[in-house]
């Protein structure tokens, strides 16, 4: 009985991540499905055997004993206690403060041209891994001069003060494999606090080099700003 | 775990020395935990008590876990305690799909395949049985908490250990999904690809032979021991089989992904930098890291293509490493297999797997 009752708590608070949205924070989209037939899953098991132990145990009650097995068993719950006590966000400022950020890869020599940016009706919305892919490696320079709408999370570099660096995470499976992908935005003369979203219209700011080294951070110039009250559902991207 | 629900004996029959499996199964609860004692004690008064026993576990699990993270906040900051839990719950919960799949067709294979049937279609001798098994792994898209418990299942169910092992360590390396997202991972070095399907399957039957020599018929006894005939109902079979499993690997899972989140805290990614020069140190690094880090199959290859101050062959170690042998694993295999199992599984693993990937990524990238 006690396993039946663990299989269903964990069947519905998957469950509920996945109605929420939360499941978002801590894993990919395209988990969505495979997250909910696992759980729909263990509610069943956990249902099947609630009913044949209450009709077992009609006829004979010593035959509901069912060995629980061992006791590790019982840690199946934990994630739900900690989800309950630490409640979890997604990775924000403190994970960027911790891992590299990803560099995107040069695009393969055979991959099609890189289309260029039209911003005559308006900023062109780019993902982060778009845009530093752009900087690093389109040679045709179709980031020049373009207005480009960036989305993000603050992340404070206390080496700049006129800006921060625009942050999402590039996450392929869960969010244990996230990457930080970063963009330096200048030319801000208010701070923002760590984590906050924001959306920003900005331009390309080449090097003053005029050398472009992926291991530096690719910089912006913001042209505007603007908090978003709410985090997107999705807060990562899977740019593979 | 001997299957006991289809005990017939009555409930005034307990101190009799009639049902040695119910003797014990009594005994491990009792040692398993404080409560047991209780539990057993309620029995004797009939269920209804019994079956509320359960209840000061629920209770005293979280009390005991709220007095463990409260001591943890004095060591990180709130911020990383944060971090931690989010990283512990997304292995987690990423995994459980996986887990999923993997106890339905344990389930399956214990409900509906007769042990005949698997004897039967498993080649007789090892030299064919292993390298079937390895091929065998291509079918299963999944990462590799799912493989533990269906090579477990196949083991009990009469399949050579050697070949369930190869299996395991086939199953979460070379299936389709893996080597797609491996592709996409390293779009100008395609014959990653192509080395990590050749190292990690010759890896899979290295450790097959290695097994399939070694004949060790007491290792997995308490896995095949209690072959008897369940005269239950196969959906019922299926039903506790799977719950059984998932319950069971599923808590060693946990304890995994517990390990894995502190140690991606712990180690500070960006001093990776210092080795990555030194060709001997990077590969070392790149399998430990592989080892701690505890990445999922189908995601390692990004992280593998995010650190590109190491050297094609490491990173092959990283991919190779990875699936074969981690701290999850060892926890799942130290509960499905058995301690002494995963003692000398691990190091040999760990060591074949880097030797071959090194070997493999000299020869091809």
């Amino acid at each position: 009985m006690g396993r039946a009752a663990l299989l269903c708590i964990v069947g519905a608070v998957a469950l509920r991540l996945v109605i929420t949205g939360e499941f978002g924070n801590f894993v990919q989209q395209h988990m969505r499905i495979p997250i909910t037939l696992a759980a729909v899953l263990l509610i069943g098991l956990g249902a099947v055997e609630v009913v044949g132990d209450l009709r077992d145990g009609a006829v004979d009650p010593e035959s509901s004993r069912r060995p629980v097995g061992p006791t590790v068993g019982w840690l199946l719950g934990l994630p739900i206690i900690v989800l309950l006590l630490v409640a979890p966000a997604a990775l924000g400022a403190a994970a960027a403060d911790r891992i590299d950020p990803l560099v995107p890869a040069e695009p393969a020599t055979n991959a099609a041209a890189v289309e260029p940016l039209d911003d005559s009706d308006g900023p062109v919305p780019l993902e982060l891994y778009e845009f530093i892919s752009r900087a690093l490696w389109d040679g045709s320079g179709s980031l020049l001069d373009a207005e480009v709408e960036l989305e993000g999370l603050v992340v404070n570099d206390p080496d700049v003060d006129d800006g921060f660096r625009l942050t999402k995470f590039a996450v392929s499976c869960c969010a244990a494999d996230g990457l930080p992908l970063q963009v330096m935005l200048r030319g801000l003369d208010t701070t923002y606090e760590n984590d906050e979203w924001v959306r920003v219209v900005v331009q390309w700011r080449p090097p003053d080099d005029g050398v472009i080294d992926p291991e530096d951070f690719v910089e912006a110039d913001v042209i505007s700003i603007e908090v978003v009250d709410d985090p997107p559902d999705d807060p990562y991207e899977t740019p593979f | 775990m001997p299957s006991i629900a289809s005990s017939p004996t009555p409930p005034g029959d307990r101190s009799g020395p009639g049902n040695p499996a119910d003797t014990a199964t009594d005994d491990h609860q009792r040692h398993g935990h404080q409560h047991a004692d209780h539990q057993h004690g309620d029995h004797r008064h009939g269920h209804a008590v019994g079956r509320r026993a359960w209840g000061p576990l629920l209770i005293v699990v979280p009390t005991v876990v709220a007095a463990l993270l409260g001591n943890r906040v004095g060591w990180f900051t709130d911020a990383d305690l944060r971090l931690w839990s989010t990283l512990f719950v997304s292995i987690s919960l990423q995994a459980l799909p996986f887990l999923a799949l993997g106890v339905v067709i344990s389930g399956g294979i214990a409900a509906y395949v007769s042990p005949d049937f698997v004897r039967r279609i498993v080649p007789k001798r090892q030299v064919f049985a292993v390298p079937a098994a390895g091929a065998a792994g291509l079918a299963l898209p999944g990462c590799e908490c799912g493989s533990v418990p269906i090579a477990g299942r196949l083991i009990s169910h009469g399949t050579p250990p050697a070949a369930a092992l190869t299996f395991l360590l086939a199953a979460p390396a070379i299936n389709p999904v893996v080597l797609i997202s491996t592709a996409v991972a390293f779009p100008n070095d395609q014959m990653m690809v192509v080395a990590r399907f050749g190292a990690s399957f010759l890896v899979a039957i290295a450790i097959g032979t290695w097994w399939a020599r070694r004949n060790d018929v007491q290792m997995f006894k308490r896995l095949t021991d209690h072959q008897h005939e369940d005269p239950r109902p196969r959906w019922q079979q299926f039903v506790d089989v799977a719950s059984r499993d998932l319950v069971h690997a599923g808590g060693y899972l946990v304890v995994g992904a517990m390990a894995a989140a502190t140690l991606q805290l712990v180690i500070p990614r960006s001093a990776l930098d210092a080795v990555a020069d030194n060709e001997l140190l990077a590969v070392l690094l790149l399998a430990c890291l592989a080892v701690l880090l505890s990445i999922c199959s189908e995601a390692d290859a990004f992280v593998a293509a995010g650190l590109p101050q190491f050297s094609l062959t490491s990173r092959l170690v990283f991919l190779v490493v990875g699936p074969v042998i981690d701290i999850k694993l060892v926890a799942m295999h130290a509960g499905v297999f058995g301690r002494r199992f995963a003692m000398i599984f691990a190091p040999v693993t760990l060591a074949t797997a880097i030797v071959i990937a090194v070997v493999v990524g000299q020869v091809l990238l």
